[in-house]
């Protein structure tokens, strides 16, 4: 990573940040349902819907190197509770799934494909030859540099020897790269075309998604972005800013307002708290299932030592 | 975004390394240099994320086949062939979450329709079952990149707990069902095999048998107190082998081959049995290659046996006394010799049991609550705790002929360790390290019906659970324990 490179990184995504942002306003996310879970494909939605707060996590093989788990790539999971919240804000629509209708082969698509193929191939063949070119000369500019000879001499030599490489060139098929779609192409990345193809969204039925849902949302309202916390015990990590630059704050538990807790499960989640060095938050939502209007209530438990 | 200038350098020329993530802040302070390297976190987090996936245009091509539910290869497989895939009638095939994967590891271009399908598509088709959902896929997934070789739980492949007692050899892919309409792992032809190799211990000698001469038996002097049993060549006397000559080659194998009865095993310890050989044994009741066996000099052998007196230590002596001295010797029993047969011999334990059970005082044995134990029994220690314990401990493949299967729980996948790649064979892969069982955090904490079900479906191998919470992988295992006990027996 050299500077100049950040520095032009840095603007550009500046510049297109706001352009972006303009564009957002407008745009509506597809989401796509495999089986219950939500997941989302192109990257520019990714882009998008984190500047909503949304984060989610990315669960496939990352293109660069698929091998290994540190670092994964598209497509991104959501929280069934992300969902929920972008389709309620308007900004996302469900994509219904299409793969159930299945058309006859359709050769119009396959002419297509083919000849983008083949035409790849013509591309790809000149800028390799092109390449090979450039490689030539400055191999042949660096002798001639140090073995002084005569000018006009080394002019024929030198074209001479090119149009041996262009005749004698081949670039093969079989060295010809092609591109492994992660996203599907068709109707469903054209954003207006999104408003008429979505679907509801799926309303939970229990308890404890509508409270899990509530407290989601009252915590993206005051700011802070959520993950989800199964490996602390917990509903919800709570982070005051990105993800990836900040530590987690709190470890939220859901819990219903009239269920009571057995003291071992506060003890045992106050003490994971505290090793993990995170503020345990209970919540709870009102109760009734009016929408919007009624509190989310919190407690907060944290170690504070012996008197 | 692909272009053809970057396209054909790459993926050869490629930048494959990752760049690192930094170390974290704790507190937001809205300060410029934070946001400025949020950003840079960001820019190089979209970079990675939105590169697009190239392969080369040779690469193994496959099609998807929905009907079964598999793949099928249209070029020859490449080296990922060694650990995933199976052939079916002379193709070569995937399940639809290897081909998944060798996808988004850019191995394999898969075509439906004359299309390439992209990574999304192949999520939504072949994803939504119960057995490979999504779930299923992440798990899979996950290991894969770890380097381990995971393929499909298949519960006919599990040794039952007497196979495993014997020891018997593996048979050569042993998953030989052909479930209806879905993939096979092999022909039905394996299904006959199958059931051959359990045979294999009784049968040793299907259709060999040849003439059913009478052997050469020479008359031996064996101890006197075992009685001559039927013999079936007319009383011949005893010999050290009998014949099968009651079994023709046609009949079915139900009888043991072995006539115990009518074999008497000499005693070659017993200080009385003085022959100087064993006579030969019928060859058709030995290995077929092996042969007639000549008659055995046991002289040599009787050399070999240490026929000499024990000598105890007076230690040893005693502690033998203070046994014997609550042994009795059921044959010295007057009464017990008596008796003429099995009958007879029970009815003569009942008779002891009431004649015992006169001595107890009513009050406490005629209710209908009786003493846990009557001090005129002999019992030790540990039976005694035994009796008045409440709480019994178990083993968690205890109980195994109860359980019955569970439509939530069960297991998918067997694991096999990254270093034994190399060696490894889909044919014969031998004990897996591990079976993964897929669950979430929204489901239900597996309880001890549901360990003890999936402890015993895997026989001897450790069952690992992992638990998915959206996109978050962890992985619990259950550990039988024992926990000693402190008394002697």
């Amino acid at each position: 990573m050299d500077s100049p490179e950040q520095k032009i990184t840095k603007t550009v995504s500046r510049v297109d940040a706001s352009k972006e942002s303009m564009a957002n306003s407008r745009q509506v996310i597809g989401i796509n349902f495999c089986g219950p879970t939500p997941l989302m494909w192109r990257a520019d939605d990714l882009k998008s819907v984190r500047e909503l707060g949304i984060i989610g996590t990315l669960v496939g093989s990352l293109a660069r190197q698929p091998r290994q788990n540190t670092r994964l790539g598209r497509p991104l999971e959501l929280l069934p509770e992300e969902g929920r919240l972008m389709a309620d804000m308007g900004r996302a629509a469900v994509i219904p799934d299409s793969t159930n209708e299945d058309p006859e082969v359709n050769p119009e698509q396959v002419e297509q494909y083919h000849a983008g193929l083949e035409n790849s191939f013509q591309e790809q063949g000149a800028l390799a030859l092109e390449d090979r070119k450039t490689t030539l000369m400055r191999v042949i500019t660096e002798k001639h540099n140090e073995n002084s000879g005569s000018q006009e001499d080394s002019d024929g030599a030198v074209r001479d020897r090119l149009e041996a490489l262009a005749h004698g060139f081949s670039f093969p098929r079989t060295a010809m790269a092609v591109q492994l779609c992660t996203a599907r192409a068709g109707l469903s990345h054209c954003p207006e075309v999104r408003r008429f193809l979505a679907a509801d969204w799926p309303i939970p039925r229990d308890e404890r998604s509508e409270t899990r849902f509530r407290v989601f949302r009252d915590l993206r309202r005051q700011g802070f972005y959520l993950t989800s916390a199964g490996k602390f015990g917990g509903d919800y990590l709570v982070y005051p800013g990105d993800p990836l630059r900040f530590h987690a704050y709190f470890i939220v538990v859901c819990i219903s307002m009239d269920e009571s807790m057995p003291l071992c499960d506060v003890l045992a989640i106050a003490r994971l708290g505290s090793n993990v060095k995170k503020t345990v938050l209970l919540c709870s939502s009102g109760g009734s299932q009016e929408d919007d209007g009624e509190e989310v209530v919190y407690t907060s438990l944290q170690w504070s030592g012996m008197v | 975004m692909f272009s053809n200038s970057l396209a054909f350098k790459t993926p050869r020329t490629r930048n494959h390394k990752i760049p690192v993530r930094g170390q974290k802040d704790f507190i937001p302070t809205g300060s410029d240099q934070q946001r400025d390297r949020l950003q840079q976190s960001l820019g190089e987090h979209w970079n990675l994320v939105s590169e697009w996936r190239g392969c080369e245009w040779n690469l193994v091509k496959a099609v998807w086949i929905p009907s079964d539910m598999i793949v099928e290869l249209q070029s020859p497989a490449g080296k990922f062939w060694q650990t995933m895939g199976f052939s079916d009638h002379g193709k070569q095939c995937l399940h639809p979450e290897e081909a998944l994967y060798l996808m988004e590891c850019g191995n394999l271009q898969l075509f439906y329709q004359d299309l390439p399908l992209s990574i999304q598509e192949g999520y939504e088709r072949f994803l939504y079952s119960k057995t490979m959902s999504i779930q299923h896929y992440q798990v899979f997934g996950h290991l894969k990149r770890l380097g381990y070789v995971v393929n499909r739980f298949d519960p006919s492949s599990v040794p039952s707990q007497y196979e495993r007692q014997l020891n018997l050899p593996q048979s050569q892919d042993r998953s030989g069902r052909l479930p209806k309409r879905k993939r096979s792992h092999s022909p039905t032809s394996r299904i006959e095999e199958e059931k051959d190799c359990n045979r294999e211990e009784e049968d040793k000698n299907p259709d060999s048998l040849p003439d059913l001469s009478a052997p050469d038996i020479d008359k031996i002097q064996t101890a006197s107190h075992v009685d001559p049993t039927t013999s079936t060549e007319g009383g011949q006397g005893r010999s050290w082998w009998s014949k099968k000559g009651s079994r023709l080659p046609g009949q079915p194998q139900s009888s043991p081959r072995w006539d115990f009865s009518s074999i008497p095993f000499p005693d070659l310890g017993s200080r009385c049995w003085l022959p100087s050989s064993l006579t030969s044994p019928d060859p058709c009741l030995l290995p077929g290659a092996v042969g007639s066996v000549g008659a055995c000099d046991v002289a040599p052998w009787l050399q070999r046996l240490n026929l000499r007196e024990v000598r105890m230590s007076r230690r040893e002596w005693e502690r033998e006394r203070d046994r014997d001295r609550y042994r009795r010797d059921i044959n010295q029993d007057r009464e017990v010799r008596r008796c003429r047969n099995w009958a007879e011999y029970q009815e003569l334990q009942e008779r002891r049991i009431q004649r015992s059970r006169r001595d107890r005082p009513a009050h406490l044995w005629e209710g209908p609550v009786t003493p846990l134990h009557d001090p005129a029994q002999v019992t030790s220690t540990g039976e005694l705790l035994d009796k008045i314990s409440v709480i019994k401990s178990t083993r968690l493949l205890e109980g195994e002929s109860s359980l019955k299967g569970s439509e939530e729980w069960r297991i998918c996948f067997n694991i096999y360790q990254p270093d034994t790649v190399a060696e490894f064979k889909k044919s014969a892969p031998g004990k897996p390290y591990s079976r993964m069982c897929v669950c979430s955090f929204d489901g239900p904490v597996p309880d001890l019906w549901t360990l003890k079900l999936l402890a015993f479906q895997s026989g001897d191998v450790p069952v690992t659970y992992a638990v998915l919470d959206h996109g978050d992988i962890s992985f619990y295992s259950f550990k039988d324990f024992q926990i000693p006990t402190d008394v002697s027996f």
